[in-house]
């Protein structure tokens, strides 16, 4: 099992009038190489789930482990870690360096991995290469469209190859064209065996999921496997 | 991630980021170059006052004794024998005065006026004196011999030049044994005194003088009021002075019949202690102030990047940075940014110094202080760390999640 939650916890202001179960009470197990998507409405905890599952935030109670390890109980050097090695990060707003171009943003996770200074450019190309971008190296996120960011951060989340890639709305800033290419690179990578956490609001994106988690109000409501015309 | 990478990571941000490495360099480069000149000139301004005390000599009294038209006795030769009398006390005596009518000085074709003010520090005076003139103003005769008694006693038309004197009228030609003429009248050069070698010396150096018995034609007879003495010693200097208070007392009651004073250059050379004092203070605080200014301007311009900064700490701890390569990551740049500044204020401010000492303290080469100039730069850097350190130590340890949606 890669990732196995047990009754998970998030709960903004506990105990207050505001409190807020972000997640409540959620168990899900998900095996290595699968590719899932976790859709529900706006505000019923999946941004908050990633971010937990990707060791970005810590849960408020309960049980996670990955890889069989209990990673509530890893200190700043070990999360580090993983969030370098094990997971990749797409998000919505892209998160690029604005001051760096596309291959200084590349490498970056490179560099914290410890990558020696002869091979990170390379393979840093090469990640740029796989989104389409090895072209655009030089540039400013400024000087990119939103796509072209997009493909510039999957690029940053591949650049490790790290066997996990979570992504949080990946195309919801992108027009559809786009976004049909972002999904078609999350849908390559997991033929090469990376896993994949899709997060949407989009029912229609979610359809082209092997397994789909439905969250509302911070509980899973369904977890269903089925067909997708891509495999 | 090593030390290396760290500096790299630095530099890059440094360089990609570099409107904001620019304001906060001018904050501390204009905070350090601003001190580092202000220290300068202060300093400058108290050793020129310290060198022009110098060249006139320690233990020199300044007495001025004046009676009103009609007062009983003639204060004048007394004063001047009194003052003469005083041999346990003093090495010489010379009564002192400035002619300050208008007098054409002339040697071959050049031709002087003492009252053409163009340029002042070309114009000759005329002073009169004894024959220790040199004695009680810390004259080193360079050449020929200083005047003697009976060139005052019987007014002979002989002159000893100041340093500056000889070099206007003669160039570097030694001047013993030629004539000038004073108002047309032949004057024998008898010698010459060196100059003092600062600039701003004028008065000591430009001097043409004459034996004071001249005071006749060229003063219209006037009463000699001026003299000094030269003391032998500090406390020679502190005696002669309560004595000749007390032989003018006994004469003068000031504002009654008459006005007199005496003072020596070791009270003033005090006063210019006291006010290199006074000035420090008043330049602590300046320096202070301006420090103030390029440490708000550095901690504005490191507080107002905080959220981008933060988002930006945000974004490197969820691709994998530790807490601990931040901060390294944020404290070699904020170091390297202000370090490059403070250097570059000390270079400003030292070149501005010269500039400075060549302007306005006559081409004096100034050197700032280097316990102001580390001072001024630690502080400075110092307080550019702990600012760019400020985000980094805060969101460092926030949960990635948090410092990416700072605001
Ligand atoms: N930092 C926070 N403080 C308080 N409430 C929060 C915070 N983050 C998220 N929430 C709340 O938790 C719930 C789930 O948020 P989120 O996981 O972002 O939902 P989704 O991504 O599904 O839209 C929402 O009601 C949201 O308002
Ligand atoms: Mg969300």
């Amino acid at each position: 099992m890669l990732i196995d939650i047990q009754n998970l916890y998030k709960i903004y202001n506990e105990g207050q009038e505001s409190e807020v179960r972000a997640l409540d009470g959620v168990s899900l197990q998900i095996d290595r190489g699968e590719f899932v998507a976790i859709v529900g409405a706006s505000g019923s905890g999946k941004s908050t789930m990633m971010n937990v599952l990707g060791c970005l935030d810590v849960p408020t109670r309960g049980r996670y482990n990955l890889n069989g390890t209990d990673v509530t109980s890893l200190k700043d050097k070990d999360l580090a870690r993983i969030r370098n090695r094990e997971i990749g990060f797409i998000f919505q707003g892209y998160n690029l360096l604005q001051d760096l171009n596309a291959l200084d943003n590349v490498i970056l996770p490179l560099i914290y991995r410890g990558t020696s200074i002869f091979e990170r450019e390379e393979l840093a190309m090469a990640a740029l290469a796989r989104v389409g971008m090895d072209g655009r190296a030089h540039h400013r996120p400024s000087q990119m469209s939103g796509g072209q960011q997009q493909r510039v951060a999957i690029a940053r989340a591949i650049a490790t190859h790290p066997p996990i890639i979570m992504a949080d709305e990946p195309t919801g800033a992108l027009d559809s064209k786009t976004g049909r290419h972002v999904l078609s690179i999350l849908q390559q990578l997991y033929r090469e065996g990376t896993t994949i956490l899709l997060i949407t609001h989009d029912d229609g994106i979610a359809a082209t999921a092997p397994r789909v988690v439905r969250l509302s109000d911070g509980k899973i409501i369904s977890d269903a496997h089925q067909e997708v015309d891509w495999l | 991630m090593n030390l290396m990478q760290a500096f790299k990571m630095a530099f890059k941000s440094i360089a990609s980021k570099k409107m904001r490495s620019f304001l906060t360099m001018l904050g501390i480069i204009i905070g350090v170059a601003s001190v580092v000149i202000m220290v300068s000139v202060v300093q400058g301004m108290n050793k020129l006052s310290l060198q022009y005390l110098e060249a006139q000599g320690e233990n020199k009294i300044q007495v001025y004794a004046y009676q009103y038209y009609g007062s009983s006795g003639n204060i004048s030769d007394l004063l001047y024998e009194y003052c003469l009398g005083m041999q346990d006390l003093v090495l010489g005596v010379t009564p002192q005065v400035e002619v300050w009518q208008d007098i054409t000085i002339k040697y071959g074709a050049k031709t002087f006026n003492t009252q053409n003010w163009d340029d002042w520090s070309k114009r000759l005076t005329i002073k009169l004196g004894s024959d220790q003139f040199g004695v009680c103003n810390n004259y080193t005769l360079g050449g020929g011999r200083e005047l003697s008694f009976l060139d005052v006693e019987k007014t002979n038309q002989v002159c000893v030049l100041g340093g500056g004197a000889k070099e206007i009228l003669f160039d570097f030609v030694d001047p013993v044994g030629e004539t000038i003429f004073i108002n047309s009248q032949p004057f024998l050069v008898v010698g010459w005194y060196e100059a003092t070698g600062l600039e701003g010396m004028s008065d000591m150096d430009n001097v043409v003088l004459l034996p004071y018995t001249f005071n006749r034609t060229l003063n219209n007879n006037q009463d000699i009021n001026d003299y000094v003495v030269k003391a032998r010693s500090a406390t020679d200097t502190t005696l002669a002075i309560a004595r000749l208070k007390a032989f003018l007392g006994g004469f003068i009651t000031p504002g009654e019949n008459g006005y007199y004073n005496v003072y020596s250059n070791n009270d003033w050379s005090n006063q210019v202690q006291e006010q290199s004092l006074m000035q420090s203070l008043v330049l602590g605080a300046i320096a202070g102030i301006s420090l103030l200014v390029g440490g708000i301007g550095i901690m504005n311009i490191m507080l107002v990047t905080v959220t981008e900064r933060t988002r930006e700490i945000g974004i490197r701890k969820a691709i994998g940075a530790e807490r601990k390569s931040i901060i390294v990551q944020f404290l070699i740049e904020a170091a390297v940014i202000c370090g490059i500044g403070g250097l570059i204020g000390i270079l400003l401010g030292c070149m501005g110094a010269l500039i400075a000492g060549k302007f306005l303290l006559q081409g004096m080469i100034l050197w700032p202080s280097s316990v102001i100039t580390v001072g001024a730069f630690t502080f400075s850097v110092v307080l550019g760390v702990l600012f760019g350190l400020y985000p980094a130590i805060k969101a460092s340890s926030l949960q990635p999640v948090d410092a990416l949606r700072a605001e």
